[in-house]
């Protein structure tokens, strides 16, 4: 490795650090405008997953260059309220249910104690920048166009295998503004059990 | 898990959550803090005002390619999208990633060529220029990655006003890094970074502010 030389204003950034957890916190402006419509109505039924009182649309799982990855998707439930307590899938030894926290000027991964609650007559969401399974260890890395199992154990439902389509994303804001459009036909599809 | 570092960091979200609350009005036309422009419209940009704005410092870390970067030369001229993360982090880093380059390419030419788009790793140990160069250009091959020891990496994120990456074990030898919240956009005019990006913001924002502060710098009156 060569030299490395950094001078920095610290004065600056100290006053930076206390500024910007105030700062970034205001600056979003309308979040919320997309009217409290939560209910996955764009989601043909076909692409739908049954397990008990509860119903999985839009997962997928995202493609990386390295050994992590994350599976995403929505679950609504019909019944009373259910948790997602456990993921598997045979291209990850390490799988882990995580939620991320942003404090001040930084985020971060943990793993969501107890799990998913899925509430009663209601839905969980597992969406970039709030909580998805964690896949690590990967065995291989994921590309576009592959397919993944994850298969999901909910507390009272039980489980069920997903077969997961691999994108390189579903970005939020487009997922907050229009819906999911380019969802694939074979999203997700029961596997064995 | 770590008692401790439980309580730690759930004192920390009670306090974030507490900052939030008193720093917000909750309403997004009536606050006052200048986002308005001079003829009273809507704010023109959607990316969060931080103030004072951060300076881009003056470093010299190690490139995607293994070549030494000159931080102030290379983006002399340039809107620079800088933003920390790391290459083994598969949620909001791989996000804003996509959602930079999808923008990219839908804007004009003459935007996309003024946006330089830099990722500096909050996680130098498992960085490599190599490993920066794989995961950056399975977005874009333009995107920079930025890399160094771990002090100066540390030093550079507190130059930026971000708290420097802790990271959380996980088990099995794994770990996620903590890192930034957000992208910061720096204006090639002052070098400041007076508009930073959220998780949650995306393709909007960047369609929108883009051309703006390509345009002007950020000018809000």
């Amino acid at each position: 490795m060569k030299r490395f030389r950094a001078r920095f204003g610290l004065m600056l950034a100290l006053v930076a650090v206390l500024a910007i957890p105030l700062a970034v916190a205001c600056g979003g402006d309308d979040d919320d405008d997309d009217g409290g419509d939560p209910t996955p109505t764009e989601m043909a039924d076909g692409d739908a997953v049954t397990v008990g009182d509860l119903t999985i649309t839009g997962g997928w799982v995202r493609t990386t260059t390295n050994d992590v990855s994350a599976a995403y998707m929505m679950v609504k439930n019909d019944g009373l309220e259910d948790t997602l307590v456990a993921a598997a899938s045979p291209i990850s030894p390490m799988v882990q249910l995580h939620e991320v926290i942003t404090e001040g000027s930084s985020s971060k991964m943990q793993q969501k104690e107890g799990g998913f609650t899925v509430p009663a007559q209601g839905m969980v969401e597992l969406k970039p920048g709030g909580y998805h399974i964690m896949l690590m260890n990967l065995t291989e890395p994921l590309e576009e166009g592959d397919e993944v199992e994850v298969t999901v154990t909910f507390e009272k439902a039980g489980e069920v295998t997903l077969t997961l389509p691999v994108q390189k994303a579903e970005g939020t804001s487009m997922d907050m503004d229009s819906g999911h459009g380019g969802m694939g036909s074979e999203t997700p599809t029961m596997g064995g059990n | 898990m770590n008692q401790t570092r439980r309580i730690a960091a759930l004192t920390a979200v009670v306090l974030f959550g507490a900052l939030l609350a008193t720093a917000c009005g909750g309403s997004n036309d009536d606050d006052g803090n200048g986002s308005e422009n001079g003829d009273g419209t809507a704010p023109e940009y959607l990316g969060a005002v931080i103030a004072p704005p951060p300076s881009m410092p003056e470093a010299i870390l190690l490139d995607e390619n293994g070549e030494e970067f000159d931080l102030q030369e290379e983006t002399d001229g340039y809107v620079t999208l800088l933003y920390v993360g790391y290459t083994h982090c598969p949620d909001i880093c791989p996000t804003h990633l996509h959602e930079i380059d999808v923008a990219l390419r839908q804007l004009d030419e003459d935007v996309a060529s003024k946006v330089k788009v830099i990722m500096a790793t909050a996680d130098p140990e498992r960085d490599t220029p190599e490993q920066l160069k794989q995961y950056l250009d399975s977005f874009n091959e333009s995107f920079v990655g930025l890399t160094g020891p771990r002090e100066l990496m540390d030093q550079f994120q507190v130059a930026l006003g971000l708290q420097p990456a802790t990271r959380t074990d996980i088990g099995n030898g794994n770990y996620t890094v903590n890192h930034a919240a957000y992208v910061m956009a720096f204006t090639p005019d002052d070098r400041l970074a007076h508009l930073v990006y959220p998780s949650g913001m995306g393709m909007r924002e960047w369609l929108n502010d883009l051309p703006l502060l390509v345009e002007k710098g950020y000018d809000p009156e």
